[in-house]
């Protein structure tokens, strides 16, 4: 045991270190590419046809969007790792606090959503497998297909028509302007059901494949040949082996989940980061974007090492 | 089946477990009184001070008012002011060195929500701060041709402009800045002011939360008198999506949606209780064409041929369904300036093909393109992307050209990606609309030394005549004067087929059927310029 937790540390350290140079490459390319989109924070003044051309040259330079590009990136890269995000573009509030008075919305969306898919995906992935080609598998195969391929805003907007439009039952956008909690509770159901339907599917998906590969193993033959009865076999040996690689997928969702909720935030006008980023996109808010893609990318390089880990947890051999 | 059950249980678990306590719930479908309006609003505000934002104000609008504001029939209407300055009224002065002093009459009641008294030393902070370096407001339009401000008692302000400027009636639409709150401070960074200022108005933000919502509560002692206003709480709910919008104006959860897209109209009258107004507004879509990027608009006969090609009422009849009425020009009939007498291009693909033929374009290799010199007439028309309506009138636009041998590619952008390229004269023809300000600025759009970055002189127009004309209205005061030099600019530009007029834009609003008071705005003033008087019935 010691020598495993030993091992697990070792990988963490060693993550560590690599992610560095990793996120550094990273924020240059993201740098790069917000230059790239056609567009600037100066152009959305443009609207306004009393916006002349002193007042865009003034903003620019009050921006700083005067200086070379490099200076710009530079100059925003060493504020960065001190931990100064700078101030928005479209706001002028710091950036950080953005960010922040996003996230319990968005936690909100995911823990409720995880709960959710991974509630419907682990049974439905099991006993698709354990059925394999039964009707019963053809049934969740086929509902998974639905929901890998179904449009996230659609199926947002047709909930809205049938559960409040339709029967009044729930609230179909926003998390309620006043209300205690119980109450905005239900503001977080739709929302919830859709981002959780579509990642359900496809972890259904994912489990079943898994589960079928590891039942076929000689393992479970043999815990079979032991006397083991089947519902021991299943989730005693085969579970936890099928898990592991799931689990990875799981966590790069989850990880994505948080500014990836893009769609199903701007359908039900859910102000998590994902909302944030659609607005601060189309006015080109590069110190808003530039410090959630950082945090994006560092939630990635995070959860993927926490996969590693509980893969490793899971199946000794990587470990080692 | 079982697992497809799983997943409906736990939905419906969840569900069941939300509505529980529900009822309670401060969805707007359960709070019809006469004391609160749920406002729909496609996008949360960068900011509420009127002189940064670069979003259209109708929140602010009900918290800081102006010297003036513009009606229903955009007219300039005292405010803050007890009257709109004049040449007839002695509130304009021409003075022999080519300035131009304007006095401000405030009226004596106002008072800013904290008690303070709004002077005429509130008139000359604004002004002060606007021009100083150390503030960033969106535009210091006018403010920079002030260059000082006396004030001889607290309710009287001589502005001294260093040449005549003709909108100086809108110079403080958007309000003052109240000096005992900004003096001495960086404004940029106030966020106590920008996220909650302080005004005069019928409103005072109450909370503001980000990402969802803004709630206006009613401001105690508003000057009007204490009957106003009638609705004592304003929330806007920030819902970028447009059918979700809808979808919570169907269910009641929001009593109003200003501006909702033409394509959306028929949903959105059938919806019961619901009462939609239709306003022509001061904006006109148009086809834009550059005759820098592409040459051969620079010919006039092509240019007259493009606007005979193209079928108008065609267009506002089917897919705008009669919404949007055809427009002939820059200015439209709501303002005083407009001239309807100018030259009407009426649909007529045979003489448009006659000019075409005049000005040496033909199908010479029979592929049903024209050409000229080996060059073929094959141009791209852009246009912004999420806009049902323009997305369909391009595609007619694109028909009807090549039904008289003429080639136009649509492209699609988005709304800050196309912004770049028209501000680099990057596009051959652009289908757009300008929403102008109540006062009419031809000379913005049609100066030859106004094209980018001086200006938003996209067609590359460079007529002499048109640009003397232009600057002849901006340095008249007189608005018999303006009118007769801008009617004669309409009469050029229309002469000229510089762009090609499409319709005028219709501004639609949704709003609850016992609202009372609502009139709409043709103007970016919005259409709450006059919410203290509204009520619920």
């Amino acid at each position: 045991m010691d020598a495993r937790v030993g091992a697990l540390g070792r990988l963490t350290a060693r993550r560590a270190v690599e992610a560095v140079p990793l996120l550094l490459i990273v924020s240059g390319i993201a740098f790069g590419l917000l230059q790239l989109v056609p567009g600037g924070p100066i152009e959305v003044y443009l609207s306004n046809p009393g916006v002349r051309p002193e007042d865009l040259e003034r903003l620019r330079r009050a921006l700083g969007l005067d200086r070379p590009l490099w200076e710009q990136y530079v100059s925003w890269l060493a504020a960065f790792v001190r931990g100064d995000w700078g101030f928005s573009f479209s706001d002028g509030r710091p950036v950080l606090a953005r960010i922040v008075e996003r996230l319990p919305a968005s936690l909100e969306l995911l823990g409720a959503s995880l709960v959710l898919a991974l509630a419907a995906a682990l049974p439905a992935g099991i006993i698709a497998a354990v059925k394999r080609r039964t009707s019963t598998d053809r049934a969740i195969s086929a509902l998974a297909a639905v929901g890998v391929s179904i449009p996230a805003f659609w199926l947002g907007l047709m909930l809205q028509l049938v559960f409040a439009v339709g029967l009044g039952w729930l609230p179909s956008a926003g998390r309620g302007a006043d209300g205690d909690g119980l109450a905005r509770l239900q503001y977080l159901v739709m929302p919830a059901a859709v981002l959780a339907f579509v990642h359900a599917a496809a972890w259904t998906r994912y489990l079943r494949a898994s589960m079928i590969e590891v039942l076929k193993s000689p393992f479970v033959a043999a815990a079979g040949a032991r006397g083991l009865d089947a519902r021991t076999r299943i989730t005693r040996h085969a579970l936890p082996n099928a898990l592991a690689p799931v689990a990875t997928v799981v966590l790069l969702d989850a990880a994505l989940m948080v500014p990836g909720a893009v769609v199903t935030e701007s359908v039900f006008a859910w102000p998590g980061v994902g909302s944030l980023f659609t607005e601060a996109l189309g006015r080109r808010d590069y110190t808003v974007l530039m410090a959630m893609l950082m945090v994006s990318s560092v939630a990635v390089v995070a959860f993927n090492l926490l996969a590693d880990l509980i893969h490793a947890w899971l199946d000794p051999r990587v470990a080692s | 089946m079982r697992s497809a059950g799983v997943l409906s249980v736990c939905l419906a678990t969840l569900a069941l477990a939300a509505c529980g306590g529900g009822s309670s719930s401060g969805s707007g479908a359960t709070a019809p009184g006469t004391s609160r309006l749920v406002v729909g609003y496609d996008r949360e505000p960068d900011t509420l001070n009127r002189f940064s934002t670069h979003i259209l104000e109708d929140i602010e609008s009900c918290v800081v008012e102006g010297l003036v504001t513009t009606n229903e029939k955009m007219e300039i209407v005292p405010l803050l002011a007890a009257s709109v300055p004049t040449l007839e009224n002695g509130g304009v002065v021409l003075r022999k060195d080519g300035g131009m002093d304007v006095t401000w009459r405030l009226r004596p009641e106002v008072k800013w929500h904290d008690g303070t008294p709004h002077t005429s030393a509130d008139v000359k902070f604004t002004v002060e701060a606007i021009n100083s370096p150390a503030y960033n407001p969106e535009s210091t339009d006018g403010f920079d041709r002030i260059t000082s401000v006396d004030t001889p008692d607290p309710l009287t302000a001589v502005l001294h402009y260093q040449e005549v400027y003709a909108p100086y009636a809108l110079q403080f639409v958007r309000g003052t800045l109240p000096r005992h709150v900004l003096d001495g401070r960086d404004i940029d960074t106030a966020n106590d002011y920008n996220r909650a200022p302080l005004g005069t108005g019928a409103y005072k933000v109450a909370e503001w939360k980000s990402g969802e919502y803004i709630r206006l509560e009613a401001a105690p002692n508003y000057w009007r008198g204490a009957q106003f206003p009638a609705i004592k709480t304003l929330l806007f709910t920030f819902i970028p999506n447009t059918n979700t919008r809808i979808n919570q104006l169907k269910s009641g959860e929001v009593d109003m949606v200003v501006m909702f897209p033409w394509d959306k109209y028929r949903e959105v009258a059938a919806i019961p209780g619901v009462a939609v107004y239709k306003i022509d507004g001061n904006g006109y879509e148009h086809v834009t064409l550059n005759q820098r990027a592409f040459p051969a608009f620079g010919d006039m006969r092509v240019r007259q041929a493009l606007t005979h090609a193209i079928d108008r009422s065609l267009i506002s009849t089917t897919i705008l369904e009669g919404l949007a009425p055809v427009t002939h020009g820059p200015v439209q009939p709501v303002s005083w300036a407009h001239n309807p007498k100018v030259r009407h291009y009426a649909f007529d693909p045979a003489r448009a093909a006659a000019l075409l033929d005049e000005a040496g374009w033909h199908d010479s290799n029979g592929d049903g393109v024209r050409d000229k010199d080996g060059q073929r007439f094959s141009f791209t028309l852009i246009t912004q992307a999420g806009f049902a309506v323009r997305e369909n009138v391009a595609q007619v636009l694109q028909r009807q050209f090549k039904d008289v041998g003429v080639a136009a590619a649509v492209q699609l952008h988005d709304g800050t990606s196309i912004s770049k390229l028209w501000f680099e004269g990057k596009f051959h023809a652009m289908l757009h609309w300008w929403q102008l300000p109540a006062d009419p600025e031809l000379a913005l759009f049609f100066a030859k030394d106004r094209m980018p970055p001086a200006g938003r002189n996209i067609n590359y127009v460079s007529d002499d005549a048109l640009t003397t004309l232009v600057y002849a209205a901006d340095r008249t005061v007189s608005q018999a004067e303006r009118t007769r030099i801008l009617g004669e600019a309409q009469a050029r530009i229309a002469d000229l087929a510089i762009e090609i007029p499409l319709y005028g834009v219709t501004k639609l609003d949704a709003v609850p059927a016992r609202l009372k008071g609502f009139t709409g705005n043709p103007t970016n003033t919005g259409p709450f310029w006059n919410v203290h008087a509204w009520t619920l019935e």
